[in-house]
C-alpha cells in the first residue's frame, strides 16, 4: 500500500475534474532512502494530513461546483435528481477511475446514499458533491493498494490487470492510468508481459513520463535539495535567489537531453560537454553573453575544466558547505549514490573535529590529510576523500579556482588504485565503471517496487542490471525491462501478525 | 465506569468514533459570541471565584509541550548550579533564562540507557523514554524512527480521554533544515510509535501563514455544512474499515492511523467552534540576505503557539525549534556552515556552538515570555505549562549520550516548582520526561520502554 505523491495526486485531480485547476497544497512528500516513492511506502496518514487532504478535497471539487457548466459537462448531466441515471452512472464511472478499479454495486449504492442523506437538507447536487468527497478522501484513493491474487502458476502472488494498470502509470507517469490502459484492464489483458512492455514503450515516450522520471533523477542525485541552496553571499556575491534552482534545472535538463532526446547511453552524463545554462549558471561557468533565466544550450570548451554530471556547478554546490567545498561530501555521494557503495558513520565517541591549522594557511586537503592518519577515521575516510580531492578545484558553489587561500591546487587522486587528476577524468573513469549502470539499475529498481530489495529479490535485480547493459544503458529500455520483470509483476509475500 | 488511563505502549490503536461535545466544551461554545477574546482570562462566568478553576470545581487545564533543539550543548558552559535558585557558570548557555528562572528547572546527570547509535538513541530516549526503532542499515548510516510514541502524543493521549480539544496536538518547526535522510527521528520531533517500521509521525507545520491559516484561518460555521462533512468522513472511516482485514499486519496498522486522523477530524467538526480572536496573518519569512530568518519565524510561532494554547485549542503540542542534527545555518551566533558540520570541524573551545546554543535558549526565551504574558486564571499561561526542553546529545562532537542537557519549564498548574536544579549522575534520561508528564497533570508512576523504564522522576523539581 503505498500513498500517493504531491505530484501523484495533483496529477489525479487534474485527470479527474480536467483543466483549469487550481491545485492545493498537500502533505509534504519527504525521502525515506533517498527516495520519496520510498516513503510514500511507508506513510501513514496523520492528523494533520487527513486535515489537508479535506481541504485539499473540497477545493477542487468547489473550483468545478462553481460554475454549473463545467460542473454538468463532467457530470454528463446536470445533477438535479439523483435518481436520474446518468447521475448513477457518473458516479460509478468518476469513482472507478479515482480508485484506479471498478467500483462495486454496493460500494456505488453506498456512495449515491451518502448523497441521498445530504441532499434534502442542501441540494441533489450539494449531494453528488460530497458523495465525490468521500470518493476522494477515500484510502482507495489516497493509498494505492495492491494485494495480488494468487499465481496458479507459482507460489507468489500477482498483482491483477488493475493493480498493474496503476502501478504502470503511477510509476512511468506519475498519474493515474489513462483510457488505453483501462481498457486494457478491463479485458484482463495486463497479466501479459507483452502486454505490459507494449503499453510500457507507448508511456514512456510521453511528456509525463519525463516529469516523472526527471522526479526519480532529482532524488537519485538528491538535488531537490537545491532549490534552498544555502552559500554565503559575501564570499560568493554572484549567488541569486534563483541559483539553486536553475543547477537543479541544469542537472535535470542534461538526463532529459541524454535518456529523451538522445535516446542514448546513459553514461554520457558523466562525460558530456553538452549543457544548458541560463544567467544564473553562466555567471558560476564564467560564460559572458547569457543572461536571464530561459535555458541556452552550449557546449564547454574542451579546457579539461568542464564536462559531465560531476562538473556541474549543481552536483558540487550541493555537496559542499556554505563557505568551503567538501570532498568528504563528494566523495561520500559518489561512493554512496552512484556507486551503491557503503561507508560506515563515525564510531561513536569520536572526535571528528579536524585539528586547528599551525604554521600558515593550509588548503582543505592539506587539512584532511589528518583523516588518512588517524587510524580510527582512515578505513572509511580513504574511501571518500581521495574522490572528493579531484573536485578541489571547484568552490563551495561549483565555480573552477586555481588556488585555495593563494595555495596551488592539487587535484590529482586515485580512484580505487586508478590514478586521475581533476573532475573531467574522474568522470570519464566513472563513467567505465560497471558499478555506475548497476547502482542507478538498483536505485530504479527500489524506486519500483518501492521496497529495498530482498535477497531473494537478487535474481530480478540482477535480470534488470544484464538488460540494462545489453540495451547499451537506454535508461528508457531500464524503465520498460523493470515493468515487465517478474519484480514488479508479482507481490513479495505479506508479513503476517 | 472509566478505565484508568494507561499511557499508550505502542502506536494508537483505533479510538472510539464519534465523540459527542462535552458540557465545558459546551458552556465555551455558549461563549463563542465574542466574550472571550484570546490573551484575555478565561471567561469569568465558567470560573470560580478564586479564579483558579472552572466553576464546576475542576481545575484549570495544564498544557504539556515538547521543545526540542538539535546538536547538543557544551556542556561546561551549560550545566549551573545545583540546588534551589540555580545559577548558570559565567557566559552561560541558560543565560537567557534567567528572567524566567522561576519558571525554570535544570535536570543534569542523566544518560541515554537505551542502545547507543549516533544521534538516534538520544533523539528517541529523550522524546520517547525507548529505544529508536532501526528500519535499516543504509548507505553510511541507519535509518530509524521512535519506536514508541515522542511524550508530546503521551500527553495528547491523556488530555483526550480527560477532555477532549478541537486540536489532539498541535505541532511546529522553526528552522527550515530537515535532517539528512536517516529516517523519520532526523526529520520530525511528533511521533506516534512504529510497530512495524511504518512511518507514523505529526509532521511539524513550517510556514507561519500556514499555521496562522489553520488555526484562525475561519471555517465555514454552517451547520449544514458542517454535518454533510461529518457524514463524508463517517463514510471514509467504513471504507478504512472495511478495506483492513484485507491487508496485512504493516497495512493494517498504518490504517488503523488513518482510521484515528478521520475520527479527529469528524470529532472537531461535532464540537462547537472554538472561541478564539483571530490575530494578523504573521505571512512567511524568506530569507533576507541568504540568511534565514530565524528569530522572526521564531516570534510568529512563538505568538500562534501561544494562543492556541490561550484558547484551548489543544493541550499539547511540539517546537522543534532544529532538527536532530540539524543542519541549520546559526548565522546569528556568527556561524557560517551548518550546525552539525560546524559541530565536527569547529576546534575547542567550540565558541560557535556555544553561541548558538545561547541563541537557540534565546529564542525559548521568548517562547516562555509570550506564555507568561498571557494572563490566565489569576495567574498566566506558564503557570499551567509544562515543558519538557531537550537536545539528542550533550555534545555534537563527540556524539555523547551521558549527561544530558534538559530543562523543564512551567509550574504545571502548582506541580512544578521552577527555579531547581537536580542532579542525579547516572540517572536514566527517561526521569526527566517522567517529571515533565506528571508536571502536566499525568497521573504516571512508571515512564519509558525496555532500557528507558523508570519508575521514578526528577522529584525535587516537583510540589
Amino acid at each position: 500500500m503505498v500513498r500517493l505523491t504531491a505530484p501523484q495526486l495533483h496529477n489525479t485531480y487534474r485527470a479527474l475534474l480536467g483543466e483549469p485547476l487550481i491545485l492545493p497544497d498537500l502533505p509534504q512528500d519527504d525521502q525515506l532512502y533517498g527516495f520519496t516513492s520510498l516513503s510514500a511506502a511507508t506513510k501513514t496518514v496523520a492528523p494533520v494530513e487527513a486535515e489537508l487532504y479535506e481541504d485539499a478535497t473540497y477545493a477542487v471539487l468547489d473550483q468545478v461546483w462553481a460554475d454549473p457548466t463545467r460542473r454538468d459537462a463532467l457530470v454528463g448531466c446536470a445533477p438535479t435528481d439523483l435518481a436520474d441515471a446518468c447521475v448513477r452512472s457518473f458516479l460509478e464511472d468518476f469513482t472507478s477511475r479515482a480508485w484506479r478499479r471498478p467500483a462495486t454495486t454496493a460500494e456505488v449504492d453506498t456512495l449515491l446514499q451518502l448523497a441521498q442523506q445530504i441532499a434534502p437538507t442542501l441540494d441533489a447536487s450539494e449531494g453528488l458533491r460530497f458523495a465525490l468527497a468521500a470518493v476522494l478522501q477515500s484510502p482507495h484513493f489516497v493509498f494505492r493498494v495492491a494485494t495480488g491474487q494468487p499465481d496458479p502458476d507459482t507460489d507468489f502472488l500477482r498483482f491483477d490487470s488493475w493493480e498493474m494498470a496503476a502501478r504502470l502509470s503511477y510509476l512511468i507517469t506519475d498519474g493515474p492510468p489513462d483510457a488505453e490502459l483501462r481498457a486494457a484492464a478491463a479485458s484482463d489483458a495486463l497479466l501479459d508481459p507483452d502486454v505490459v512492455r507494449t503499453h510500457a514503450q507507448r508511456l514512456v515516450d510521453t511528456p509525463e513520463a519525463r516529469a516523472a522520471l526527471v522526479r526519480f533523477f532529482r532524488d537519485f542525485m538528491n538535488i531537490g535539495r537545491l532549490d534552498e541552496l544555502d552559500k554565503d553571499l559575501e564570499l560568493f556575491p554572484m549567488v541569486s535567489d534563483t541559483l539553486g534552482l536553475s543547477m537543479r534545472r541544469e542537472i535535470e535538463r542534461l538526463f532529459e537531453n541524454v535518456v529523451f532526446e538522445k535516446e542514448g547511453d546513459f553514461r554520457q552524463l558523466f562525460t558530456t560537454r553538452e549543457t544548458y545554462v541560463n544567467g544564473d549558471l553562466a555567471a558560476i561557468y564564467g560564460i559572458e553573453g547569457i543572461e536571464g533565466t530561459d535555458f541556452v544550450p552550449v557546449t564547454l570548451p574542451d579546457d579539461g575544466k568542464r564536462g559531465g554530471l560531476l562538473t556541474t556547478p549543481g552536483f558540487l554546490a550541493l555537496n559542499a558547505h556554505k563557505t568551503e567545498s567538501s570532498p568528504t561530501h563528494r566523495g561520500r555521494f559518489v561512493r554512496i549514490s552512484l556507486l551503491c557503495q557503503d561507508v560506515p558513520p563515525p564510531p561513536p565517541g569520536v572526535d571528528t573535529t579536524l585539528p586547528e591549522p599551525t604554521g600558515g594557511p593550509k588548503t582543505l586537503r592539506e587539512r584532511l590529510a589528518a583523516h588518512a592518519e588517524d587510524p580510527a577515521c582512515a578505513p572509511c575516510h580513504k574511501q571518500m576523500d581521495p574522490i572528493g580531492f579531484g573536485f578541489e578545484h571547484y568552490d563551495a558553489v561549483g565555480a573552477w579556482r586555481d588556488t585555495e587561500h593563494d595555495l596551488p591546487i592539487d587535484a590529482e587522486s586515485e580512484l580505487d588504485g586508478v590514478a586521475f587528476e581533476g573532475g573531467v577524468e574522474l568522470g570519464g573513469l566513472i563513467a567505465e565503471l560497471p558499478r555506475v549502470g548497476d547502482c542507478i539499475a538498483r536505485r530504479f529498481y527500489q524506486h519500483a517496487t518501492t521496497h529495498l530489495d530482498e535477497r531473494s529479490e537478487r535474481a530480478y535485480v540482477d535480470d534488470l542490471v544484464d538488460r540494462f547493459v545489453q540495451s547499451d544503458f537506454d535508461f528508457k529500455a531500464l524503465v520498460v525491462e523493470m515493468v515487465v520483470s517478474g519484480g514488479f509483476r508479482y507481490a513479495l509475500p505479506q508479513e503476517e501478525e | 465506569m472509566k478505565k484508568p488511563w494507561q499511557p499508550p505502549r505502542v502506536a494508537r490503536q483505533s479510538r472510539p468514533r464519534v465523540v459527542r461535545p462535552s458540557r465545558r466544551m459546551f458552556l465555551r461554545g455558549l461563549a463563542a459570541g465574542g466574550a472571550i477574546t484570546v490573551g484575555l482570562p478565561l471567561f469569568e462566568m465558567l470560573l470560580n471565584d478564586n479564579g483558579d478553576a472552572w466553576a464546576d470545581g475542576e481545575e484549570l487545564p495544564t498544557r504539556f509541550g515538547l521543545w526540542f533543539f538539535g546538536n547538543g550543548v557544551r556542556l561546561n558552559s551549560w550545566t549551573p548550579t545545583v540546588g534551589a535558585d540555580w545559577q548558570p557558570p559565567a557566559d552561560g548557555g541558560l543565560a537567557a533564562l534567567l528572567p524566567h528562572k522561576e519558571y525554570v528547572s535544570v535536570c543534569s546527570g542523566l544518560d541515554v540507557k537505551t542502545p547507543r547509535h549516533p544521534h538516534h538513541s538520544g533523539m528517541s530516549a529523550v522524546c520517547s523514554g525507548g529505544p529508536h526503532l532501526k528500519v535499516d542499515d543504509v548507505r553510511d548510516t541507519i535509518v530509524s524512527t521512535m519506536k514508541y510514541p515522542s511524550v508530546d502524543q503521551v500527553a495528547a493521549d491523556y488530555f483526550f480521554q480527560e477532555q477532549p480539544t478541537p486540536y489532539r496536538s498541535l505541532e511546529a518547526a522553526v528552522t527550515r533544515f530537515r535532517g539528512t535522510d536517516e529516517g523519520t527521528t532526523f526529520q520530525y520531533l511528533s511521533h506516534n510509535g512504529s510497530v512495524n517500521g511504518e512511518t507514523n509521525i505529526n509532521p511539524s507545520e513550517e510556514s507561519p501563514h500556514r499555521f496562522f491559516d489553520r488555526l484562525f484561518g475561519g471555517e465555514t460555521a454552517d451547520p449544514l455544512i458542517k454535518q454533510a462533512r461529518a457524514s463524508v468522513l463517517n463514510a471514509v472511516s467504513d471504507q478504512i474499515a472495511d478495506l483492513q482485514p484485507k491487508l496485512g499486519a504493516g497495512d493494517r496498522q498504518r490504517l488503523a492511523q488513518h482510521l484515528d486522523s478521520i475520527a479527529d477530524l469528524e470529532r472537531r467538526l461535532g464540537a462547537p467552534s472554538p472561541s478564539c480572536t483571530k490575530p494578523d496573518d504573521p505571512g512567511d519569512f524568506p530569507d533576507l540576505g541568504g540568511n534565514e530568518q530565524m528569530a522572526e519565524k521564531n516570534a510568529a510561532m512563538s505568538d500562534l503557539m501561544a494562543l492556541a494554547l490561550a484558547c484551548n485549542l489543544t493541550r499539547s503540542f511540539s517546537i522543534m525549534f532544529s532538527t536532530c542534527g540539524s543542519g541549520a545555518v546559526m548565522w546569528p551566533a556568527g556561524a557560517t556552515n551548518g550546525q552539525h558540520y560546524m559541530n565536527h570541524t569547529e576546534p575547542a573551545p567550540w565558541t560557535k556552538q556555544h553561541d548558538s546554543v545561547k541563541f537557540t535558549m534565546s529564542q525559548l526565551a521568548y517562547f516562555l515570555d509570550r506564555l507568561k504574558q498571557t494572563p490566565e486564571g489569576d495567574g498566566n499561561l506558564l503557570d499551567q505549562c509544562s515543558i519538557l526542553v531537550c537536545t539528542e546529545h550533550t555534545e555534537g562532537w563527540t556524539h555523547s549520550q551521558d549527561d544530558m542537557p534538559i530543562v523543564i519549564c512551567g509550574k504545571g498548574g502548582g506541580r512544578l516548582k521552577g527555579n531547581v536544579h537536580q542532579r542525579d549522575d547516572g540517572g536514566n534520561v527517561s526521569k526527566a520526561a517522567l517529571t515533565a508528564l506528571r508536571g502536566a497533570g499525568l497521573p504516571l508512576t512508571q515512564f519509558g520502554h525496555e532500557a528507558g523504564s523508570v519508575t521514578s522522576g526528577m522529584t525535587d523539581l516537583e510540589v
